[in-house]
């Protein structure tokens, strides 16, 4: 369901999705206090100063946990099955829902946690559809 | 204790399942009346009616908003206020807060809390996908296809890598919950068994959590009345539950942003409840702990300092929280096996923890139940609420 407040969401939105479509991982920083802030918030949630922008984010990070949907999913993404997510940590104490590459045999079970994750973004189209991280185990 | 000390002094339950000839506002007059009457007043005496939101549908929740229950009741120009308390799952913690807090401090005489539910009749797809538009950032996680079964994976994975607990392991707490179901008569699952090898055998829904292991969506009505200890009294009552200790923490709003995922919020939630209440987790003679799936579970006993880190499930694997174990946990089957009846699933271990303590548990009753572990959480485990509840005698 939408709501009248997406309209306004989308002033905070927009330049990390606009950069998540370019194929680019963004987080947000606070200029006064020099931290990584995600996701995205209104002040600084740290010093609650309004001197905020986006800066190039780590491009590695750790798995803390994911999950792969198998059966059943959302609406609208049933044809996506099999498809995993999973919690990322990045450098600098911040973190975010990702999605998952597969591994080289096509499922999730070359996947460790703890284990180190590389950001690669999906193709043009689904980053345009779906602006969200992807992830995938390193080389 | 003082006399305005808030008790618990009656209970009312419907059977949780799927009974879709059983309306909403029928259940909720019927369970009222019944705690009402289990308290030994009648409904007159109520002047205030703290209400537990549904999530079936928003017309029926806006008659709750709007008083429809006071009409139902015949209870016109009677009740001082009726209002809604909402944190998803932990709404009967915050509630009883509530309630506590508006009889100690005089603002109420007799509190009737009341729950509805009809998550079990309504269209599945539509309550998934209401699911998954609450509670999940829609800015943030809704693109990447979260469904609230992952959300429950994500903790069941992290709690597994850390504890080293087994699917196995993972599955006997489930079977321990149908077991315990099968002793209650308003369970939803009261008459089909369960076994480890049919959990490992059931589809894989979302790893690493199979089907017999999500939480069946079920309809459900619970009530409990509170009053102060000295009106329990004069009302003749032997046996009332008094609140010990409580304490909570809100962790995260998504579960992205939750640091510890196999860990959530207890660890930060239990000490302060302990401390209020003058006793530990090892005097406690049950545990009835937010259940929607067995990591939820196994990480609230472990935070809440029953069961030692990482050894809750194979705990459960011995049979420790089974009936007749060391410590009887969610003794009316949880949301696993008792069914899912939304915010009320928390209502129901709430409702289930008091009737122990009251010793009106028929066949499942706890011997000598006195001291009560209650653990809740709402969302996306957004939250950990702890109520330590004492059976006293008035």
């Amino acid at each position: 369901m939408s709501s009248s407040n997406d309209v306004g969401m989308d002033a905070l939105t927009e330049p990390y999705r606009e950069a998540l479509r370019r194929g680019e991982l963004v987080v947000q920083h606070c200029k006064a206090c020099d931290r990584t802030i995600m996701y995205p918030r209104h002040l600084c949630p740290f010093c609650y100063e309004d001197q905020l922008d986006f800066v190039p984010g780590p491009t590695t990070g750790t798995l803390h946990s994911f999950a792969v949907h198998r059966v059943g999913s959302p609406t609208g993404f049933e044809h996506q099955l099999p498809y995993a997510v999973g919690i990322v940590k990045l450098e600098g104490d911040v973190q975010f829902l990702a999605r998952l590459w597969p591994d080289a045999e096509g499922d999730w079970g070359h996947y460790t946690l703890d284990g180190a994750v590389v950001f690669r973004p999906a193709d043009t189209e689904e980053m345009t559809a779906r602006p969200v991280p992807w992830f995938g185990l390193p080389g | 204790m003082s006399d305005t000390e808030p008790v618990f002094i009656g209970i009312g339950e419907q059977p949780s399942g799927r009974y879709p000839n059983r309306p909403f506002m029928g259940d909720l007059v019927r369970v009222g009346v019944a705690a009402v009457k289990d308290a030994g007043l009648t409904t007159q005496d109520i002047d205030t009616i703290l209400l537990i939101p549904c999530l079936h549908s928003p017309a029926d929740q806006a008659d709750l908003v709007f008083s429809r229950i006071v009409e139902e009741l015949g209870l016109n120009k009677k009740v001082k206020c009726q209002y809604m308390v909402h944190s998803g799952g932990s709404t009967s913690d915050n509630t009883i807060r509530t309630a506590a807090g508006l009889i100690d401090s005089g603002h109420a005489k007799n509190v009737l809390v009341l729950q509805a539910e009809k998550w079990g009749s309504a269209p599945v797809t539509e309550m998934i996908d209401m699911l998954t538009a609450n509670g999940i950032p829609r800015e943030w996680e809704k693109q990447s296809g979260l469904s609230f079964n992952a959300v429950g994976a994500l903790i069941q994975q992290r709690y597994m890598f850390e504890s080293g607990s087994t699917p196995a392991d993972m599955a006997s707490v489930c079977v321990a919950l149908r077991d315990w179901a099968n002793l209650n008569p308003n369970a939803m699952y009261k008459d089909k068994k369960l076994t480890v090898e049919q959990v490992l055998n059931s589809k894989m829904i979302t790893d690493p959590i199979r089907a017999f292991e999500c939480p069946m969506l079920a309809d459900g009505a619970c009530a409990l009345v509170l009053t102060s200890r000295s009106n329990a009294r004069t009302l003749g009552k032997d046996r009332v539950v008094r609140i010990a200790g409580e304490s909570g923490v809100v962790s995260h709003y998504s579960i992205g942003q939750e640091r510890e995922v196999g860990k959530l919020g207890w660890e930060l939630a239990g000490p302060a409840a302990y401390e209020a209440a003058g006793w530990g987790p090892e005097d406690a003679d049950i545990a009835e702990i937010y259940d929607s799936y067995a990591a939820v579970l196994t990480s609230g006993l472990e935070g809440l300092g029953l069961a030692p880190k990482g050894e809750a499930a194979r705990m459960f694997a011995r049979g420790e929280f089974s009936p007749g174990g060391r410590l009887p946990t969610n003794t009316n089957g949880g949301l696993l096996s008792a069914g899912h009846t939304g915010v009320g699933g928390g209502t129901a271990l709430l409702t289930e923890g008091v009737r122990q303590l009251l010793g009106r548990a028929g066949e499942r009753q706890v011997d000598g139940a006195t001291r009560a572990v209650l653990g809740g959480s709402g969302g996306t485990y957004m939250d950990s609420q702890v109520l330590l509840l004492e059976g006293v005698s008035a």
